[in-house]
């Protein structure tokens, strides 16, 4: 996995679109350029860190829609919109949907790169997240059934007897196996096995 | 006056006086005179029809002679002794003493009726009988002349024109004792008993120092015979100075005028007493005046030829052939005419005052629609207020970017020039074409001075296609711009031309607004030959219900919620000061069509086609 973000312009306007690959170019992004929303669909991003600057008109489907179609696909890309035309309208729902930013054409340079900083730190933050929740639900699939169903018990707060009394088996079984199922998901208490749980909630919800 | 005389003869005669009553007039002089007529029309104008009436005359002065008058005598009262009249009139001195001569033979019990006869000589004759009854007259020789030099203040000569005849040497007498009055205005001179042509040599040999006098004359010193009114005409005629006379007779014979009684009112006088007379009034009783009046009588014509001051004419004169100003002979007609013609013109300025204000009611509401088509330019900008942002906005990021880009690369110390050259040449680009959006909004949105000018309306429409195509594709809507094939040229004012194809294109953008994908588009098409240019502008879109079309281009007409309906008011308002008409029909299959037409130029009128 390469750390280097790549920034996707889609801009119709040709010139606008050189002069802004220009501009990141110069300092020192990688960026790639699409002249509309269908362009960059069929070209589907690679797997690295990275944001979308996008134009709100756009010929065929606007930069809106694309923002949703990303979203549906589940395509994490955080999203700047640029627009000629500040028309709130556009800006409430594109900022809803969860853009970064909504700058106005002219954009200075300050703006953008504050943006893009911006962007690429959801973007971090965000791939950090989902690695993590990538791990921990890598190690839960590697507990055995009895490991899961006891950590469901601890989880819901219940005390070693009875868990053991539920599964039919011995208390000192269950505090054993407890043991083991904390060495495998890395948790180093009763508490961050909490935490842990309720992230996990979180993943599955 | 003497010329006349009556004598009734009456014989046993009242008993007849049957149905018919008959009253005998007798003038002293020869009936046709003029002042015989005259009087003898008051008679009949007084006397009623059913009387009688006959007339005789003494024929004096140009028969005289005891012989005459015994025979004469004997004629009349043969003639009339089984007619006998019921009152006799005289008319004239000699008539009346005839009569008062003759009268124990001459009918006489009946009443006599005198007239024409002067007061001095009644005087100089012993009193009436009391049924000779009658009004004297008097000629007014001195009143006459004063007035002559009166009006002639430059007069020192009075000249006096009498005739060879007795009754002419009367009149001399007369005068020779008047004139001594005006001696120390004027010096009289007499031409007394003269030829004729003798008189009128010298009456024509006078200047303006000279007032003529004349009663006329019966003789002239060669024995020719004249009534007087005749001898007035031709002295009249003949003279260089003014000439006056004492008689109404003599008017219109070329004399000025003078103080004169009125034979024809003497008449009339003669006749009411004989009214009475014959109604059995006894002869005493009828209160009559002293005298028959005199009047200044003038003739306006010589008061013209002589220069008499009009202000020195009495108000009591009577003037006589001043020819009636068209007012005073048809004043009646002259008013109502003159109200008609008030009213009219009246009517005219009325209607020449609404015409006025109704024209430059017209010329203001023309201004005012002007006025509205530049507001209305810059509600439909304001609507467009996103594309054209949008537009202008594209090229100044471009700049923007490329600027900053440059500033990086030359801070990154690296040698890229081949870039920092394209680079500004980008942003050059980019900057043309900023300014050219500009400059197309600012030439369609400022106001300006309505022109008359060639230009091509293909090139027209396309500038209208580049305002507004940012718009058709923020509304997804494909906007296609069909040129004519050749040029076409159109005079006229061509912002105002785009802003009728603006208007319309922005309705048929509007009027796609819902429909589905593949029917959203406009289509502008320009079509050109020899006799027409037209635009049309085609959608596809909800189309116009058919009972929307006659108000479609009506002032405040809209269906839509947030139209102001002046819209296409504006727009025909504009095509009809091209002389061109606008009209909507429904699409082929759907949506609508709206057409624009213009008489096409004529083609020799225009330079060669080219856009402006």
């Amino acid at each position: 996995m390469s750390a280097a973000p790549l920034i996707h312009v889609v801009e119709d306007d040709e010139s606008l679109r050189v002069a802004l690959l220009r501009l990141l170019g110069a300092a020192g992004f990688e960026a790639r350029g699409y002249a509309s929303a269908g362009d960059f669909l069929l070209q589907p991003p690679p797997d690295r860190p990275g944001c979308l600057l996008l134009d709100v008109r756009l010929p065929g489907p606007s930069g809106l829609d694309l923002q949703a179609a990303l979203r549906r696909q589940g395509v994490a890309l955080p999203v700047i919109f640029l627009t000629g035309y500040a028309d709130v309208t556009a800006s409430v729902r594109a900022m809803k949907a969860g853009a970064v930013d909504f700058l106005a054409k002219p954009v200075e340079r300050a703006a953008l790169f504050d943006a893009l900083q911006r962007a690429l730190a959801r973007d971090a933050a965000q791939r950090a997240a989902r690695e993590e929740a990538e791990r921990l639900r890598a190690r839960f699939a590697a507990l055995t059934p009895r490991e899961r169903a006891i950590f469901e018990g601890i989880v819901a707060g219940k005390p070693n007897k009875r868990i053991g009394d539920e599964l039919a088996i011995a208390e000192r079984t269950v505090k054993l196996q407890r043991a083991q199922l904390m060495v495998k998901l890395g948790a180093g208490s009763a508490a961050e096995l909490g935490r842990l749980a309720e992230r996990l909630q979180h993943l599955s919800e | 006056m003497r010329f006349l005389a009556v004598c009734c003869f009456l014989l046993a005669a009242v008993a007849t006086a049957g149905e018919t009553r008959h009253v005998l007039v007798l003038y002293s002089s020869h009936r046709l005179l003029p002042a015989n007529l005259e009087a003898e029309g008051g008679l009949r104008e007084t006397i009623a029809n059913s009387t009688e009436l006959s007339a005789e005359f003494l024929d004096y002065p140009r028969f005289e002679g005891e012989s005459y008058v015994r025979i004469l005598m004997t004629f009349l009262r043969e003639k009339y002794a089984l007619r006998p009249p019921a009152v006799l009139v005289v008319g004239g001195e000699e008539a009346l003493a005839f009569l008062l001569d003759h009268r124990a033979q001459f009918f006489p019990t009946v009443p006599v009726v005198h007239m024409g006869v002067t007061r001095s000589f009644l005087r100089s004759i012993p009193p009436l009988p009391a049924d000779v009854v009658g009004v004297p007259i008097e000629y007014d020789f001195s009143g006459t002349i004063e007035q002559a030099l009166r009006w002639h203040p430059r007069a020192r000569r009075l000249v006096v024109v009498t005739g060879a005849a007795s009754w002419d040497r009367e009149f001399e007498a007369r005068l020779r004792g008047e004139v001594s009055r005006f001696q120390d205005r004027a010096t009289a001179e007499f031409l007394a008993g003269l030829p004729t042509g003798a008189v009128l040599k010298r009456l024509g040999e006078l200047g303006d120092d000279a007032v003529v006098f004349t009663p006329g004359y019966f003789q002239d010193g060669e024995g020719r015979m004249f009534a007087p009114r005749e001898a007035a005409r031709i002295m009249a005629a003949a003279a260089t100075a003014p000439v006056y006379g004492p008689f109404n007779t003599f008017l219109g014979t070329g004399i000025v005028g003078g103080s004169m009684p009125s034979f024809a009112a003497m008449g009339r006088q003669a006749g009411l007493i004989v009214n009475e007379l014959l109604d059995g009034a006894a002869p005493a009783a009828p209160r009559l005046p002293v005298i028959m009046p005199t009047a200044l009588n003038v003739d306006w014509r010589q008061v013209r030829r002589w220069g008499i001051d009009e202000n020195a004419i009495p108000g009591d004169a009577v003037v006589h052939f001043k020819a009636l100003t068209f007012l005073e002979e048809h004043r009646k007609e002259a008013i109502i005419a003159a109200a008609v013609f008030l009213f009219q013109a009246g009517l005219i300025t009325v209607l020449l005052v609404e015409r006025r204000r109704r024209r430059r009611a017209e010329l203001s509401v023309r201004n005012h629609r002007f006025e509205l088509a530049h507001a209305s330019r810059l509600a439909m900008a304001g609507g467009l207020t996103g594309a054209i942002a949008h537009e202008i906005n594209q090229p100044l990021g471009a700049i923007l970017s490329n600027a900053d880009a440059a500033e990086l690369i030359l801070e990154s110390g690296a040698d890229r020039r081949d870039e920092l050259r394209e680079i500004l040449a980008d942003i050059r680009r980019d900057d043309l074409r900023a300014s050219e959006v500009i400059r197309r909004l600012r030439a369609l949105l400022a106001r300006h001075e309505v022109e008359r000018q060639p230009f091509d309306l293909n090139a027209a429409a396309s500038d209208v296609a580049a305002v507004l195509c940012a718009e058709a594709q923020r509304r997804r809507v494909t906007l296609e711009i069909q040129p004519a094939t050749t040029a076409a040229m159109l005079v006229g004012d061509r912002i105002q031309i785009q802003q009728v194809l603006l208007n319309l294109v922005l309705n048929a953008l509007d009027a796609v607004a819902d429909a589905p994908e593949d029917r959203r588009t406009v289509v502008v098409s320009v079509e050109s030959d020899a006799n027409r240019i037209a635009i049309a502008v085609r959608d596809r879109g909800h189309g116009i219900a058919p009972e929307h079309l006659p108000q479609l281009f009506d002032s405040f007409f809209s269906t839509k919620r947030q139209g102001m309906g002046l819209g296409l008011s504006i727009a025909r308002t504009l095509v009809e000061a091209h002389g061109g008409r606008i009209w909507a029909e429904p699409g082929p299959g759907d949506g609508a069509v709206f057409q624009v037409e213009f008489p096409a130029a004529g083609a020799t009128s225009l330079p060669s086609p080219g856009p402006a």
